[in-house]
């Protein structure tokens, strides 16, 4: 009977997502109970909770052709709501990322995800592209850049960098043989490390002319490619001067976090000191004097982490990472299994997608990675991210059930 | 197809890789971060959120020897800024406010850059109520501004004793480096008189309160419901052997005079009034001690900072008669009925010393009485100086009496190694001697010293080292606890002493020097003196103790460019006599009854 259900029914993945679920709430509870503004976020989440096992649960009873077909409506419907919310979105904490659909106000861009992986997966794998053919990869970076763009508007940074992320993989997936990944790949690599200053940059084009030597293109491509790199990093280097000036701060805070501790740098700052203080076990459940006086901002939302490291420890921690590990060991798995190429390119979207989110919250809740604005999937509060992530799940566990057909 | 497939399993192992190498990199951190460094980041945690609020104990307070109180202590408001939280921007409406001139604030900051900045600088002591309602009011603008409630001294108990109890003043940099963990910044600390001797006792003895604070610094609660606080302990209270209304007393005889005065009582060495005149007031010293008011009392060519009854040196004039006579009768050189023919002075080679007077035959008691030089003269030529220079020592001449004040001079006793370096060898003759005979010439003395000696003959050879305070109170049962002092004694048959006595008694009650202070109840003994000033008008001095049979109070008188000692100093002596011995007979009265 369960081995029945089994089949049809992913329960280790199931599980990790509600365990990581009930840890969300404990850390949402402890850090917003003593709070004067937000006392009232554990309930709603709850309901969000419940609201998202309702899409979970529809996603996965859906038939399991209708992705693919309904991925162009979405994808459109999804550039549609970007370009709304720049028209007409409200403006939170400097940038306009909610449009209000009566009482409640929600994230297009969190829509847009699905639209994004639909669309993409559903394109990557019509009729057997040549992906390695510079005209379908160029259209296949057009409809990943194209909502990038758009959230560039907002602006909303973190946001972009996950639909870039998603875009990339999803080709990288599609069979974009190395070296045009390479060359696809290396700017925004560039662009990245040139943040760091230039003794960093000047490392990595040296990493990229070797890489070059290793694939063993004609002199003439080389010195292009090359030339692209360095251009990319200098334009980009331009434009940062034109970016909000919050922006500009949040990136020098990431080169040098301790250079401002009491602005910019300090939520980056407070969010190592709850962790570390948190030690082996944890101060205990609403213990932590970090998150109990609020040192760190908003913690329920982007720095919900530190809820966990502060107050149950290295041990709760490592469960929180451990549950996440099990999620993404579960979906490499189930891809060989899926028969489809279409819903394969959808499952490494939502691996990407999670991950993504996943690495950037935790490495900036670690210092290890730049402060970013994204939440941490199924933890943070926020009701959009929940169940988008949740109906993202759906489509996975819809995927796992039907792994075996060909649509 | 297995081509396709090929790829993908590839980039899945790449996928997995990626996702693999940040789990292991993001582990490590955890462990490093939550296990290795935890401490640190504890540390940093309760940095945060734990304050510690150091609590200063009140300093310990004065008493008189009657358990009168001399100098206490009263709250005042303190304005402190952390520069950590402090915002410099309202720098401009914060001096305007406090109404101090405008920089005011920075100065302040800059004497204690270089200190954490966590460290709450103290700007202005003593402000006004209002503006710590107005501080109290605005809290949320004024970032890193607080007040505190500091004890400052409150000497309004009608002596000042400026020389007695000195004064505080805030702890400077090498102090705080010599005594590192007992002090902080901002702290005060004894510089001078007792405050500065007994300041191991009257400091008491820091405590904290750990509070919890939240990210905009305000105060949640108590931590660990205070298990961990610690309340300060006060500092020791003590108890003077001052007189409140003889030091009164004195204090209004001085008025408008220069001089010294020391009142001890012989048998215990312990200091019943104390004068160095002009004095300087304490109470301006006690809130705001500007660095004008500083700098005024230093300029101030009266030197009111100067405490001359243990540091100003001086020849001590004939006062110093009944010591020379005390070691010529010891030695033999002279007894009781030895006579000089004293026919206005003495001739010694071609010079000729004068005396103040014809007195014809005069034995030592007579010489006493009338004051006569050429007896002295005659004497100190008989003795020699280095006999006179060794029982001048004996009774505390040259040396420190060790008093608990916090400055004091030695003197100058010469003697021939003294005169051999000053004048060179040879070079000086006997005739030197004559004026050390009749306490003129290169003998100096303080005012405590002379004071120290007349105890010793006062109280029969036998005294201590002079001191000002008795012992310190027990904090719970209110017990004095004596302070120890060195006895002092020197080796003279009682028989010489008594002749000396006797001489001290004529002084006042004979034909003698200072018969305008004869009291008819009290038998007061004394001596006159006069110490020749080369710069203006003689000094002059009195010494004496009473009552005659049974000394209860010495006291040592010197009145700056005055001329005699009979007319201005011995009228004070007995002022002082009289003030005490009175206030001594109320307290045993007032004893007594208590004790019934």
């Amino acid at each position: 009977m369960f081995q029945k259900l089994q089949d049809r029914f992913d329960f280790s993945i199931f599980i990790a997502v509600m365990l990581l679920i009930g840890i969300g709430l404990i850390a949402i509870y402890s850090s917003t109970y003593n709070h004067p503004t937000a006392k009232g976020n554990f309930d709603k989440q709850v309901y969000w909770a419940l609201f998202s096992m309702i899409s979970f649960f529809f996603f996965y009873f859906l038939p399991h052709k209708s992705f693919r077909y309904l991925s162009v409506y979405f994808y459109a419907f999804s550039l549609l709501l970007l370009v709304s919310v720049i028209l007409f979105g409200k403006v939170v904490s400097g940038s306009k990322s909610w449009v209000s659909l009566g009482p409640v106000g929600f994230q297009p861009s969190e829509f847009a995800k699905i639209g994004l992986i639909f669309f993409l997966a559903y394109w990557l794998s019509y009729k057997r592209r040549n992906i390695n053919n510079l005209k379908d990869v160029g259209v296949a970076l057009l409809i990943g850049l194209v909502p990038v763009a758009l959230i560039l508007m907002q602006p909303d940074l973190g946001t972009a960098i996950v639909f870039a992320l998603i875009t990339f993989v999803m080709i990288f997936w599609a069979g974009l043989n190395l070296f045009a990944f390479f060359v696809v790949v290396s700017p925004a690599v560039v662009v990245f490390v040139s943040l760091f200053g230039v003794s960093a940059l000047i490392i990595t084009l040296i990493l990229i002319i070797l890489a070059l030597f290793f694939f063993k293109r004609d002199l003439f491509t080389s010195i292009t490619i090359f030339v692209i790199n360095l251009a990319s990093a200098l334009v980009f280097n331009y434009l940062v001067k034109y970016l909000k000036p919050h922006q500009q701060k949040r990136i020098e805070t990431f080169v040098n976090p301790s250079a401002d501790p009491l602005g910019a740098g300090y939520n980056a700052l407070q969010a190592k000191v709850a962790i570390g203080s948190g030690g082996l076990f944890g101060k205990g459940f609403m213990q932590g004097s970090q998150t109990q006086l609020r040192f760190i901002p908003e913690q329920w939302t982007d720095f919900i982490f530190c809820v966990i490291g502060e107050e149950f420890g290295f041990w709760g921690s490592i469960v929180t990472l451990s549950l996440f590990f099990i999620i993404f060991l579960r979906i490499i798995n189930i891809l060989p299994s899926v028969k489809d190429e279409y819903s394969r390119l959808v499952l490494v979207g939502i691996l990407t997608l999670l991950f993504v989110h996943f690495g950037i919250n935790i490495g900036m809740n670690l210092g290890i990675t730049p402060v970013i604005g994204l939440p941490l999937p199924f933890i943070s509060y926020g009701g959009s991210s929940l169940i988008v992530n949740m109906s993202l799940m759906g489509v996975l566990m819809n995927i796992y059930k039907n792994r075996r057909l060909y649509t | 197809m297995p081509e396709q497939s090929f790829h993908n399993v590839d980039r899945r192992k790449i996928i997995f890789s990626v996702i693999l190498i940040f789990f292991a990199v993001s582990v490590f951190q955890l462990f490093k971060m939550q296990i290795l460094e935890q401490v640190t980041y504890v540390e940093k945690s309760s940095e945060n959120s734990v304050r510690k609020i150091t609590l200063k104990p009140p300093r310990g307070i004065f008493f008189d020897r009657n358990f009168q109180i001399l100098v206490s202590n009263k709250p005042s408001y303190s304005l402190q800024i952390i520069p950590a939280n402090y915002n410099y921007s309202i720098t401009p409406m914060l001096e305007k406010v406090l109404g101090v001139e405008p920089g005011f604030i920075e100065k302040e900051l800059k004497k204690r850059a270089g200190y954490s900045r966590y460290l709450p600088r103290r700007i202005k002591r003593g402000i006004d109520f209002n503006i710590v309602a107005w501080i109290e009011e605005n809290k949320s603008f004024l970032p890193g501004v607080e007040y505190v409630v500091e004890m400052q001294r409150d000497y309004s108990f009608g002596v000042n004793g400026a020389h007695i109890f000195g004064y505080t003043r805030e702890i400077n940099r090498e102090q705080l480096k010599k005594y590192k963990g007992i002090y902080s910044l901002g702290d005060y600390i004894g510089i001078k008189g007792i405050e500065k001797t007994y300041e191991d006792y009257l400091r008491g003895e820091k405590g904290y309160r750990l509070v919890i604070v939240n990210s905009q610094q305000k105060i949640i609660g108590s931590f660990e419901n205070g298990r961990k606080d610690k309340l300060p302990r006060k500092g020791y209270d003590l108890v003077l052997s001052i007189d409140w209304q003889t030091q009164r007393k004195a204090e209004q005889l001085f008025k408008n005079k220069t001089g010294s005065l020391v009142a001890l009582n012989p048998k215990n060495g312990e200091i019943l009034a104390f004068i160095s005149a002009p004095q300087y007031s304490l109470s301006k010293f006690s809130s705001v001690t500007s660095k004008k008011f500083v700098k005024s009392l230093i300029n101030d060519p009266s030197k009111p900072l100067f405490n001359r009854a243990t540091s100003a040196i001086y020849p001590p004039g004939s006062t110093i008669k009944m010591l020379v006579g005390l070691i010529g009768l010891e030695s033999g050189v002279i007894n009781r009925y030895s006579t000089v023919n004293c026919k206005g002075g003495y001739q010694y080679g071609n010079r000729f010393f004068k005396c103040h007077g014809v007195h014809g035959v005069t034995n030592i008691e007579k010489a006493i009485e009338q004051s006569c030089n050429t007896f002295f003269y005659k004497l100190i030529l008989d003795i020699g100086l280095d006999r006179y220079a060794n029982v001048f020592k004996q009774f505390g001449f040259g040396e420190k009496t060790g008093v608990d004040l916090s400055e004091e001079s030695r003197g100058i006793v010469p003697d021939s190694k003294y005169y051999n370096k000053i004048y060179g060898e040879h070079k000086w003759s006997r005739g030197n001697l004559l004026s050390l005979g009749i306490g003129q010439g290169e003998l100096s003395v303080t005012t405590l010293q002379l004071a120290q000696y007349i105890a010793l003959i006062a109280n029969n050879g036998k005294t201590v080292q002079p001191h000002v305070v008795r012992g310190y109170l027990t904090p719970d049962t209110q017990e004095l606890i004596p302070f120890e002092f060195k006895d002092v004694s020197v080796n003279i048959k009682q028989e010489n002493l008594n002749i000396i006595k006797r001489g001290m008694y004529k002084v006042v009650n004979g034909n003698g020097t200072a018969t305008n202070i004869k009291l008819p109840d009290i038998k007061i003994a004394g001596k006159t003196g006069t110490s020749q000033n080369p710069h203006g008008k003689d000094h002059a001095l009195f010494v004496a103790f009473a009552p005659y049979e049974n000394p209860q109070i010495v006291v040592a008188v010197m009145v700056e460019n005055v001329g005699f000692g009979s007319s201005h100093a011995a009228p004070i002596a007995q002022k002082i006599i009289q003030t005490y011995l009175k206030s001594q007979k109320e307290n045993l009265i007032n004893e007594s009854l208590t004790l019934r």
